[in-house]
């Protein structure tokens, strides 16, 4: 079984290849993406109930659940985790997909204020 | 534009006769031309070791590349100097020096650099002239010092002419800068005008027949390049610095366009006293003749047997298809106004009834063509001749005022008017995109009077097949 | 991460910054290429200018408006059939183009006069059309016409037309990307709002950024309505005016080209809360799950999942014949700005090729993120390339194929690489099932075309080859391959017709009962 870097890296290079999300174009953007998607997708992982009566979260829904559904399929060592494991797994790769697109990102217009 | 009309009667109260007006509107809707820009760019891919900065933004490269990449399926190296909002403020100067520099260095092989404005660069007010003067003092004395390097700025403001004008301008920029009396090299010089590498070769052939020596301005038979196995050819022009330095050495100035040459060869006429002689443009039978009679004129030499018989072929060709086929067609043309003028006339000899030609630009001399004025004098039915037009002058007589035709001649960007009218159409000029290779075929001379004359008797015979219009007709000729 | 130094831009140090190659153990952190930065001049480029980026990119698509620039008919000239974005009105917009003819006497003393005459004169000309676009050129925003006023002048004069001011002069930014930006935010600002749609279905969207290039739209489009979606407007391919200015009331704005629509986007997320959901049109797996995902929003995936069923079943085993004599063959995604994302990682997943350069004329470094996130390891990314690099990274690169446009792939075919026109296609649609594996049809065909391979030979040094008086694509794609692939009864050649659009035009698609 994989440790959590390993675990971590095949889960970024999953979004990294297969979504969009992740690369909006200002700092604030992706930093709201990934905290609701990653965050919806870490809840649906653990089997937990989302909100989605807003459009906007819906929206981040569809995304979280793509990608829960994707990574349970691909990723045999999900179903061997617990809910608590799963989580914390899930905070570091939010933490590694914020630092690539967002804190250590060289990306110069991701400050830009205006779209 | 008024010219003395013989009168040929009138049927039904209307006299018939040909008329030279201006366009109505004044937008363009479907324009005929590009801009000054562009004429300029293309003449300069026909110099060797040349790649031109044209001053501006980057669409007036990017775009005109394309176009001519589109006609020629070929790619040709031309740079801009990539003008962007700081330089449209506060003045773009500093893009050219930057631009040549860079060119310099990362070309090793250019000489000649022409510095082509733009209407944005014309309008800042940039002085192209003064930055050479510069450059020329500091750049090139410096960091280029013993590297032969031409800066040549040609001035094209978009706003003033079309594209037919800044290749008439740039033709006569580059002959300025570069003719240099020497010795007199026997040759005379042969500006083409806006033509294509078929035409070039069909020219050489009839000079070679002739045994005229020439410097033709500009050798783009390049332009159809081929595919090496060692895979590394570049479609460019061959016309020389020297060649462009002899030019002042010629004994004669043969312009064969009224609109794309004149300008240089009045030049050399004036300044080295060069005796030129201005078209017509060789398209057709007749004009041909008046080609090679010019050129024993000027140059003392024969029209030799081979040519007769050359001649002699395409008569025969022509015959086959003028009273069966081609009589009474009824044809629109636009372009070039050269080619326009000179497909009317061939038309004609063609028996063939040119009904609209239409000229792309504003030029207000076109009523002083003394081969505009014979149609005036001459023809016997209802002609127009829309200067200042474009391409809506066309369509709309064709689908709201009643103009009836069997045949378009004209170049793609007006496919769509053949298209929807359901008219067929032979494509002729710059640019033809949307069909193969005609670049590589002339207009001018007997072959390219041959070669036009049998497209469109095939684009009739096609058209009669697909609208099931007679096509039995064909099932003997 | 390395930057990636080329030799022919040693001179030019400021280029160091546009190239990276892709390393094993890299990430974005590490290196990206500068981007969408002022042009070198004289570098040449393959940049185009912001108006080309306003008019010729974004606005000319939309179909039944009457295009207008306001300046010399150049502009106008250039950018008039160089695309094949098609409309399902009969072509209007690719047909016909407008210019103000702006001449000496107008720079001079203004144009103003000369623009008013021409907005009355085109719409006469046209009394079918009654909406308009006008465009800024270079000279006409130098000498400061003050087109919002005309335009305003002629509406409140003229109640039945409504006119559309685009202000994006060509030096307006580095590239044609500034008026992808400009075009974006004034529409939104000018426009969005006017108009209150018809609503007919409870599933509302925008599908934005797709510009019907041989007719993608209309592919979409075709799943769209298989969903029971209402497609309220298109930005911009085949898209009508009137309806982009309702995009306001849909439920949800898919997104395919961000690089030139999500300004759109995001701003109708910030105005009206409309979300924006990113997909891509290429590929099956992406495909399926960006339809998937859309279905998902509404609550209506067992509609997405019977298109997705359908389609792959009737278009997977075509894919796989042309995967199979793919594989391994390098490829150069070099297009203007998205589709080097949109294309990395799936033709590789799905056609097996692999992506050796990525390259983006217009694009910014968000594109180049992307790209390089998708990409294989040890490809090169150039942003802003110029004709010398181009060239460079062939010969290092040596491709067996490259995706660009026109005039570069006539640069590649002269050193024997062979192109796919990446803006226009070769024998598109490639968005859909069936599109993508017409793209990969027309990938195979380039690569293994027996006339390409003639051009390696030299017959004044050479053995000429005595393999008889033809070769067939086959011939060359299958010598290798194992009998279970070329004799294989599950793959098959594509057996799509040359026009699927046309079909798609007299299609009927099932009722689906609006609830709300």
């Amino acid at each position: 079984m994989p440790d959590i870097n390993e675990k971590v890296a095949q889960l970024e290079n999953f979004i990294m290849k297969k979504c969009l999300w992740q690369f909006h174009s200002r700092a604030w953007d992706r930093k709201r993406q990934n905290e609701n998607i990653l965050g919806m997708a870490a809840k649906l992982l653990c089997g937990e109930e989302v909100d989605t009566s807003k459009p906007e979260d819906k929206c981040y829904w569809v995304d979280a659940s793509y990608l829960a559904d994707s990574y349970r399929e691909k990723f045999d060592w999900l179903s061997t985790m617990s809910d608590d494991e799963i989580r914390e797994l899930m905070l570091a790769l939010k933490a590694r997909i914020d630092f690539v697109t967002v804190d250590g990102s060289l990306n110069a217009e991701l400050t830009d204020p205006r779209y | 534009m008024s010219a003395k009309k013989k009168e040929y009667g009138t049927f039904n109260g209307i006299t018939m006769n040909c008329e030279l007006k201006t366009k109505e509107r004044s937008g363009v809707i479907n324009p005929i031309f590009t801009c000054q820009p562009a004429g300029a760019q293309f003449a300069s891919i026909g110099i060797r070791d040349c790649i031109g900065i044209v001053h501006g933004g980057q669409g007036c490269v990017m775009f005109v590349r394309l176009l001519i990449s589109q006609h020629f399926k070929e790619s040709f190296e031309i740079a801009s100097s990539s003008v962007h909002e700081d330089g449209a403020v506060f003045g773009a100067l500093n893009r050219v020096e930057e631009a040549v520099d860079v060119l310099l260095m990362r070309y090793p092989d250019v000489k000649v650099i022409p510095i082509i404005t733009t209407c944005s660069t014309e309008v800042i007010g940039d002085d192209v002239d003064g930055v050479v003067i510069k450059l020329n003092e500091e750049l090139l004395s410096t960091k280029y010092a013993g590297r032969e390097v031409h800066l040549i700025p040609i001035h094209c403001p978009s706003f003033v002419g079309s594209m037919v004008t800044g290749y008439d301008t740039a033709v006569k920029d580059f002959v300025a800068y570069f003719a240099e009396k020497s010795e007199p090299n026997g040759k005379i010089n042969l500006l083409t005008g806006w033509v294509n590498p078929g035409d070039v070769t069909e020219l050489k052939h009839l000079l070679s027949e002739m045994e005229i020596d020439a410097t033709v301005l500009f050798e783009i038979e390049g332009f159809d390049s081929p595919l090496m196995p060692d895979g590394n050819h570049v479609s460019h022009g061959n016309t020389t610095i020297a060649d462009l330095k002899d030019t002042a050495n010629a004994y004669g100035t043969y312009a064969l366009n009224r609109y794309e040459g004149t300008k240089a060869a009045k030049y050399l006429e004036n300044k080295f006293s060069i005796p030129s002689i201005i078209g017509p443009t060789p398209i057709g039978i007749r004009n041909t003749d008046t080609f090679l009679k010019n050129l024993k004129k000027m140059t003392g030499k024969p029209i030799p047997e081979s040519l007769v018989r050359e001649r002699g072929r395409a008569l025969d060709a022509l015959t086959d298809l003028v009273h069966m086929f081609l009589a009474d067609k009824k044809v629109a043309i636009y372009g070039n106004p050269d080619l326009v003028i000179g497909l009317a006339e061939f038309c004609l000899d063609l028996e063939m009834k040119p009904k609209l030609l239409l000229l792309g630009d504003d030029n207000v001399t076109y009523g002083d063509d003394p081969r505009i004025k014979a149609l005036q004098e001459n023809v016997d039915y209802d002609m127009e001749i829309v200067a200042n037009a474009d391409l809506w002058d066309l369509e709309d007589r064709i689908a709201n005022q009643g103009l009836e035709l069997d045949l378009i001649l004209g170049h793609s960007k007006g496919r769509f008017v053949a298209i929807d009218h359901n008219i067929p159409m032979v494509r002729v000029g710059f640019p033809t995109y949307d069909r193969a290779g005609l670049h590589r075929y002339p207009v001018v001379g007997y072959g390219g009077a041959t070669w036009l004359a049998e497209q469109m008797a095939n684009a009739l015979f096609t058209d009669m097949e697909y609208k099931k219009n007679k096509e039995w007709v064909l099932n003997v000729w | 991460m390395p930057y990636h130094e080329f030799d022919c831009s040693k001179c030019i140090p400021e280029r160091k910054k546009h190239a990276v190659v892709k390393g094993p153990e890299d990430d974005l952190t590490k290196a990206l290429p500068l981007g969408y930065l002022n042009t070198i001049p004289g570098s040449i480029s393959e940049r185009g200018c912001a108006y080309c980026g306003a008019k010729h990119v974004i606005g000319t698509p939309m179909k039944d408006v009457i295009h207008i620039s306001h300046g010399p008919t150049g502009c106008t000239y250039d950018t008039w059939q160089t695309k094949r974005y098609i409309s399902d009105n009969g072509n209007f917009q690719l047909k016909r183009t407008f210019a103000t003819d702006v001449k000496e006497k107008h720079i001079v003393f203004g144009a103003e006069k000369l623009l008013k005459q021409n907005i009355i004169e085109a719409f006469k000309a046209f009394p079918d059309i009654r909406r308009m676009t006008i465009y800024q050129t270079c000279a006409t925003a130098l000498i400061g016409d003050d087109i919002d006023a005309i335009a305003q002048e002629v509406m409140d004069e003229m109640p039945d037309v409504d006119i559309f001011v685009c202000n994006s002069p060509g030096f307006g930014g580095p590239s044609q990307s500034g008026g992808h930006h400009k075009i974006n935010i004034a529409w939104i600002n000018q426009k969005v709002g006017n108009v209150e749609p018809e609503i007919t279905s409870d599933y509302v969207i925008n599908y934005v950024g797709e510009y019907n290039i041989q007719g993608d739209q209309e592919v979409m489009l075709d799943y769209f309505k298989r969903m029971g979606i209402q497609v309220l407007s298109s930005f911009t391919g085949n898209g009508s005016y009137d309806d982009l200015r309702a995009m306001h009331r849909a439920h949800l704005n898919v997104l395919e080209c961000a690089r030139s629509a999500e300004y759109i986007c995001n701003e109708l997320r910030v105005r009206y809360g409309i979300p924006r959901l990113d997909i891509d049109g290429f590929g099956f797996e992406p495909l399926s799950s960006s339809l998937m995902k859309i279905a998902k929003f509404f609550g209506i995936e067992e509609r997405a999942q019977k298109i997705i069923d359908e389609e792959t079943a009737r278009w997977k085993p075509e894919l796989e014949w042309y995967k199979e004599r793919l594989k391994g063959k390098k490829i150069c995604l070099w297009p203007g700005g998205s589709k080097l994302w949109h294309w990395a990682n799936v033709i590789h997943e799905e056609m097996g090729l692999d992506v050796v350069s990525v390259y983006t004329k217009f694009g910014h470094q968000g594109d180049m993120e992307k790209g390089i996130a998708r990409c294989e390891v040890g490809a090169l990314a150039i942003d802003d390339p110029n004709e010398l690099e181009g060239l460079e990274a062939m010969y290092k690169l040596k491709p067996d194929i490259i995706l660009t446009g026109k005039r570069p792939g006539e640069v590649a075919k002269k050193i024997r690489v062979p192109y796919l026109n990446a803006h226009a296609y070769h024998n598109g649609p490639y968005k859909g099932y069936e599109g993508w594996v017409r793209f990969a049809r027309d990938i195979y065909n380039a690569i293994y075309s027996p006339i390409h391979r003639l051009s390696y030979l030299d017959i004044s040094k050479d053995e000429i080859p005595e393999d008889g008086g033809f070769m067939t694509q086959r011939m060359y794609s299958d010598v290798n391959l194992p009998e279970e692939v070329t004799k294989s009864d599950s793959m098959r050649e594509y057996t799509g017709k040359y026009n699927i659009i046309d079909d798609l035009h007299k299609k009927e698609y099932p009722e689906f009962n609006k609830k709300q």
